[in-house]
């Protein structure tokens, strides 16, 4: 599947490829995150939004969403490497010094490397599916919701995963930090691939591009630590206070899993 | 002043190529960085050396035959001019100064610090131009062109064809020389008819010449003596794939 | 001085504004399917060259075109900054064909020929349709039509300018036409290789030798006709604002195959170029002369003044270019503002390390104006001449020199462009038509544009129509005869094996060219050049060095062959400036100047273009004369008081 032969399509297509996927990429994280961020609600919220996810559709949306996000890393991998590899046999006899020349130049370790970043990307994302994807659901059991509904309590999966792994928390650690550094260069260099940039708003995009893909990674980095260090507020078999803030924040979803 | 130099010699394009020490004394701080290495290599050719082989003409910045990377960077660190313009006041004495060709598989080099350019008027050749032969043209203020777009057409024209944005791509990427020159006519009312086919037609020859792909590190405008900015290689983009759907 | 028959110019009859447009109809074409039967060989990618080998290629011709640099682009013509003059009165400000016209040939100081300008002026206002057409970028007004400036005292706003690139923009125009037709197949580009002869077949040019400058290889190329677009000469001075790749070689060689050389000593040095700094200078910078609207040019009463200048008080300087000429003041044409500079540096009174050099100071009007309006009108010159020079402008003033910058010699052709070898034709700056003895501002590019998009594609095709050439190939005699002189030519350089460099020699005769054959000429001097230019030449014959190889990229052979040229071409120059015992232009001669010192000229006896025919190696030329008639113009003093 990823195809590194050279690519019978033109280096332009090649980057909004790339650029797409990318985005693409970003917005799953975006959606992502804001799921992630629901564990601080309170494990009923959490879980009602786990649940949410499987059943939506009857289940399709879940479907569609991995195959989708399968083919979107697939191109993305594949274009991204293509035009490294492209780079490797542009320039056959390298410098013998190389350097930065600064003002206008986005050219970074981050931007130099980002096929290291992605790469490592992609390793931590099979540990990270198998660490929840794959984990065993059935031990965790279930907890019933107000409503009565009994819902796979994936809150006392996460809280465990993470409470008292230091060794977990610092690969998640690291692997944010390559997710940022990906994304530090990325989320602009995508919005420049697709060609939706002008003179004057390069700068600007760059600096947005930048302060996103540091909150990105902040973002999913709150939930390890904070599990990790405020062992006491998070309490793997934590029994929700039905009647208070959950139920407005579940009432958008309601038809699924409260009803 | 006194500078050490590392200049990379070269016989040929496939014999083996090195750096090598040289150092020249009584510099002239008004000298520009040409004329110091003129004066290396009358030394050299005084001495029954071969002279360092390297190019220039116009050594005023706007002909575009100079170029070398100087430390690393293209045109060297001061940006926004040619190696011609640099001058050695830049420099401290007893600096150590290293010279390389621009490198890159589509500018083969010829010798020591001189490379083949002729890729980009192959690309010029597929488009970088309106079809308008001598003598058809109608009164040149018949068509008033909005002063905002001339000035981003002549921003955009304003390349010299130097091959620094390849040479300091990472990638070894054109997108910079082919972008500047596809947006160029894109502001001109001129440019219209052939507007979807110069962007098809030049993209294509660009790859064709084994240019790498861009990954948008922008040290291409960085060291662009004209400061062309990378948005024309947006624009570029935009303009490929509108002409990949409306052709 | 008895004067030798004159040569005839093939101008057209009729009323001065008809003759072009009776001869285009008068003139023979050739037959549509024909064309590409014709081969043409276009030498050199500048304006000129590049607009006619486009234009031949469009027309249907099989063109080979060839140039130096790696690539067309980069033809001197790129260097261009100021504009380019069209008449077509845009501004409403009483511009017309007829007033270029005339301002051309006035400003030629009446050394030009009248029939030749007067087609210029006409198809002016063509080339900017031509190049808008093309999408040159020309500035632009508010309400979106094309804007122009007044440029070198011109009374009339009919200059187009493209920022400070006009020459790399029109340039590119007609690059980007030459290699759509090089897409086409019709034009083949050869580039990379210098034309170092002509070949003559039957007594007309039918092909050229080139070395390939990469492999070192010679090679031949045949056609029906040759066109010569290879520049100016001005680097015969070694400094100039020229690029250090031009060169007189490919007009040179054709001289010396029978070509005749018209009016060498015709050349312009501009006022304001940065002074140079010393010995291992390669190249002068030219700045825009509008500078001169708002600095005072000075320098100390005092000879050899070594304080700073803003220690120097009011009165002990002397602001010479205004009191001298108090109606123009700081904004007299080019040659006499040139001309005292070199007077006052001469005499002692000269700043700067060398001694040659004079103060442009923006002081007053920085007093007067604020430091942000003549920021906004010469920001970035001043940040140009910050950065070369190291001095700031608006704190001290800057030190200018004049430097060479234009030749308007150059070989003689006809009104149909053609030299005197049959079908060898020359174009631009390469041939001497349209300047006279001084060129304004703006008209280089005008000319040759004009040269290459509206005249040859007319008068070569007359020429293949007329003359039918017979086929030709590289296997004749004469390309193996050629190949063999210019071989040899080379291998005797190589051969020499001595001590001192080709730049060396060039400097040397730069310096005496410059100082005898250059802003003014006197009887002495120039006979002193007359021997000390043989003794150069000598010197280099005997002391050449050249390391490496024939047969490889070698700049030190290049540079070597060019200089040779320049050695003879010099001594040509000087033997011109000698015989034309007047003042006009840009030649001044100290013993041909009016009471109060201007240049006079000598109508009675020199109303003619001086054209040289070579006669033989170390023989004296023969000094033939185009006699000009001025029905229109009628010739007039210059007074700038
Ligand atoms: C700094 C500067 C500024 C100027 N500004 C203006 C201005 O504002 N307005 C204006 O009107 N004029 C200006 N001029 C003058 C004008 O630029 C030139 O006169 C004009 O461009 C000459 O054009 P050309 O085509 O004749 O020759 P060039 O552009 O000099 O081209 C010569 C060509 O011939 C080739 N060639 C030369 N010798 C050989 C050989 N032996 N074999 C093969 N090829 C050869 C070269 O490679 C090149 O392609 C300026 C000149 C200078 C130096
Ligand atoms: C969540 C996962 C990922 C996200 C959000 C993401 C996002 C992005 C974005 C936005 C870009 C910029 C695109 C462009 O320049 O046009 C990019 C580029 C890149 N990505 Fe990813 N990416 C992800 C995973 C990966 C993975 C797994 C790899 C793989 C090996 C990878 C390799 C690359 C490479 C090499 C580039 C640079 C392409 C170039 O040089 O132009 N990415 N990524
Ligand atoms: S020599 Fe012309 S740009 Fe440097």
């Amino acid at each position: 599947m990823i195809n590194l032969k050279e690519p019978q399509i033109s280096s332009v297509c090649k980057k909004m490829l790339t650029g797409i996927t990318g985005l693409s990429l970003v917005l799953f994280l975006v959606a992502h995150l804001i799921g992630n961020l629901t564990l601080f609600a309170g494990p009923d919220v959490f879980n009602a939004y786990a649940q949410f996810l499987h059943h939506f559709m009857h289940g399709m949306f879940i479907r569609i969403a991995e195959v989708g996000l399968l083919g979107f890393f697939a191109l993305h991998i594949w274009s991204a490497l293509s035009v490294q590899r492209s780079k490797k046999k542009a320039r056959p006899s390298r410098y013998e010094v190389n350097a930065y020349a600064g003002g206008a130049s986005k050219k970074s370790i981050h931007s130099l490397y980002m096929a290291v970043s992605g790469i490592t990307i992609l390793v931590f994302i099979i540990i990270h599916l198998i660490n929840f994807k794959y984990a065993d659901h059935e031990a965790v059991g279930t907890m019933t919701m107000e409503n009565g509904i009994e819902v796979t309590n994936v809150y006392k999966l996460v809280v465990l995963t993470f409470q008292g792994n230091f060794g977990l928390v610092l690969l998640y650690m690291v692997a944010m930090g390559f997710l940022c550094s990906h994304l530090l260069h990325g989320i602009w260099s995508a919005i420049q691939s697709v060609g939706l940039t002008r003179p004057s708003t390069i700068p600007y995009l760059n600096l947005v591009g930048m302060a996103f893909a540091v909150a990105l990674a902040v973002g999913f980095l709150l939930l390890p630590l904070l599990i990790f260090m405020m062992r006491g507020t998070f309490d793997p078999n934590a029994v929700p206070e039905y009647g208070t803030h959950a139920r407005l924040m579940l009432a958008p979803l309601a038809p699924w899993i409260l009803g | 002043m006194k500078v050490n130099l590392k200049i990379w010699r070269q016989a040929g394009p496939d014999a083996p190529g090195k750096l090598v020490d040289y150092s020249v004394e009584n510099i002239d701080p008004s000298q520009s960085f040409l004329e110091m290495l003129d004066t290396l290599n009358e030394q050299l050719v005084k001495s029954g050396q071969e002279p360092v082989a390297f190019e220039s003409d116009c050594r005023e910045g706007i002909c575009g035959n100079c170029g070398l990377v100087i430390n690393g960077i293209a045109h060297g660190s001061k940006g926004g001019c040619t190696t011609c313009e640099i001058r050695m006041r830049q420099y401290n004495d007893g600096d150590t100064i290293t010279v390389e060709p621009f490198r890159a598989k589509a500018f083969t080099l010829i010798k020591d610090l001189v490379v083949n350019r002729s890729a980009f008027d192959r690309i010029m050749s597929k488009g970088g131009y309106v079809a308008m032969n001598a003598g058809s043209a109608q009164d040149a203020n018949l068509q008033p062109i909005h002063q905002d777009a001339a000035e981003a057409a002549m921003d955009a024209a304003a390349c010299i064809g130097c091959g620094a944005c390849v040479a300091a791509c990472p990638n070894a990427s054109a997108s910079l020389f082919v972008g500047a020159k596809v947006s160029q006519y894109t502001w001109l009312p001129q440019g219209q008819v052939e507007r979807s086919t110069r962007a098809l037609k030049m993209v294509k020859q660009m790859d064709s010449e084994g240019f790498g792909d861009c990954s948008n590190h922008a040290e291409c405008e960085a060291v662009c003596p004209k400061e062309i900015s990378i948005a024309n290689i947006s624009r570029m983009r935009r303009e490929f794939t509108k002409a990949l759907f409306t052709r | 001085m008895i004067k030798k028959p004159t040569l005839d110019a093939k101008i057209p009859e009729g009323p001065i504004s008809e003759k072009w447009t009776n001869h285009k109809f008068n003139m023979k074409l050739v037959n549509p399917a024909n064309k590409r039967k014709h081969e043409v060989i276009v030498v050199g990618t500048g304006l000129a060259g590049a607009s006619a080998a486009a234009s031949l290629g469009e027309l249907g011709y099989k063109v080979k075109s060839f140039c130096i640099q790696d690539s067309p682009r980069r033809a001197h013509s790129v260097a261009a900054q100021g504009g380019i003059n069209a008449a077509k009165n845009y501004q409403n400000d009483g511009d017309s064909v007829y007033r270029l016209f005339y301002d051309t040939v006035k400003g030629g100081d009446f050394r030009a020929r009248e029939a030749n300008v007067h087609r210029l002026a006409e198809v002016s206002n063509s080339i900017i349709d031509q190049c808008v057409a093309q999408g040159v970028p020309f500035a632009r007004e508010y309400g979106g039509t094309l804007s122009n400036r007044s440029f070198g005292g011109a009374q009339v706003s009919r200059t187009f300018y493209a920022r400070g690139q006009t020459g790399q923009q029109l340039l590119l125009g007609a690059y980007g036409a030459l290699m759509r037709q090089v897409d086409a197949g019709t034009v083949e580009l050869f580039t990379r290789r210098e034309m170092l002869d002509v070949v003559i077949v039957d007594g007309k040019a039918r092909g050229i030798i080139v070395r390939n400058l990469v492999s070192g290889e010679l090679e031949e190329y045949a056609a029906d006709a040759v066109l010569l677009c290879t520049g100016g000469y001005s680097t015969v001075f070694y400094l100039s604002t020229n690029a250090v790749n031009c060169n007189a070689t490919a007009a040179w060689r054709c001289y010396k195959k029978g070509a005749h050389f018209a009016n060498p000593c015709f050349t312009q040095i501009h006022p304001t170029c940065i002074p140079r700094f010393g010995e291992t200078q390669s190249k002068l910078t030219l700045m825009s002369e509008s500078l001169r609207n708002d600095g005072r040019v000075w320098v100390p009463k005092k000879k050899k003044d070594d304080r700073k200048p803003i220690d120097i008080p009011e009165e002990e300087r002397d602001y010479y270019l205004e009191t001298k000429y108090p109606a123009f003041g700081n904004l007299v044409p080019r040659d006499i503002a040139s001309r005292n500079a070199e007077e006052v540096c001469v005499q002692g009174r000269g700043v700067g390390p060398t001694g040659y050099a004079v103060y442009l100071d923006f002081a007053d009007a920085i007093n007067r104006l604020g430091k942000d309006v003549i920021a906004a009108r010469y920001g970035n010159l001043f940040a140009m001449y910050h950065e070369i020079t190291g001095d700031d402008p608006y704190e001290t003033p800057m030190m200018i020199y004049p430097a060479p910058h234009y030749t308007m010699g150059g070989l003689w052709v006809d009104y149909n462009l053609m030299t005197t070898i049959d079908g060898l034709f020359a174009l631009g700056e390469a041939n001497f038509s349209d300047h006279g003895a001084n060129r304004l501002g703006a008209s280089a590019l005008m000319q040759g544009l004009a040269d290459g998009y509206f005249v040859i594609p007319y008068t070569l095709g007359n020429y293949l129509a007329t003359e039918k050439p017979a086929p030709v190939n590289t296997n004749a005699p004469e390309f193996t005869e050629a190949r063999k002189q210019v071989s040899q030519g080379i291998k005797d350089l190589m051969n020499i094996k001595g001590k001192t460099t080709a730049d060396e020699i060039h400097r040397q005769l730069g310096d005496i060219m410059i100082e005898k054959v250059g802003m003014s000429r006197s009887e002495e001097g120039l006979k002193e050049a007359l021997e000390e230019i043989p003794k150069i030449r000598k010197k280099f014959y005997e002391d050449l060095c050249i390391p490496g190889d024939t047969k490889d990229y070698n700049k030190e052979l290049e540079k070597a062959a060019r200089v040779a040229d320049f050695l003879e071409l010099g001594e040509l120059m000087a033997r011109d400036a000698l015989e034309r015992k007047e003042s006009c232009g840009g030649h001044y001669r100290v013993e041909s100047q009016d009471e109060e010192g201007e240049a006079k000229r000598d109508d009675e006896n020199f109303c003619h273009g001086a054209v040289w025919a070579f006669q033989g190696p170390d023989k004296v030329p023969e000094r033939l004369i185009e006699e000009l008639h001025y029905e229109h113009v009628i010739p007039s003093n210059r007074s700038y008081k």
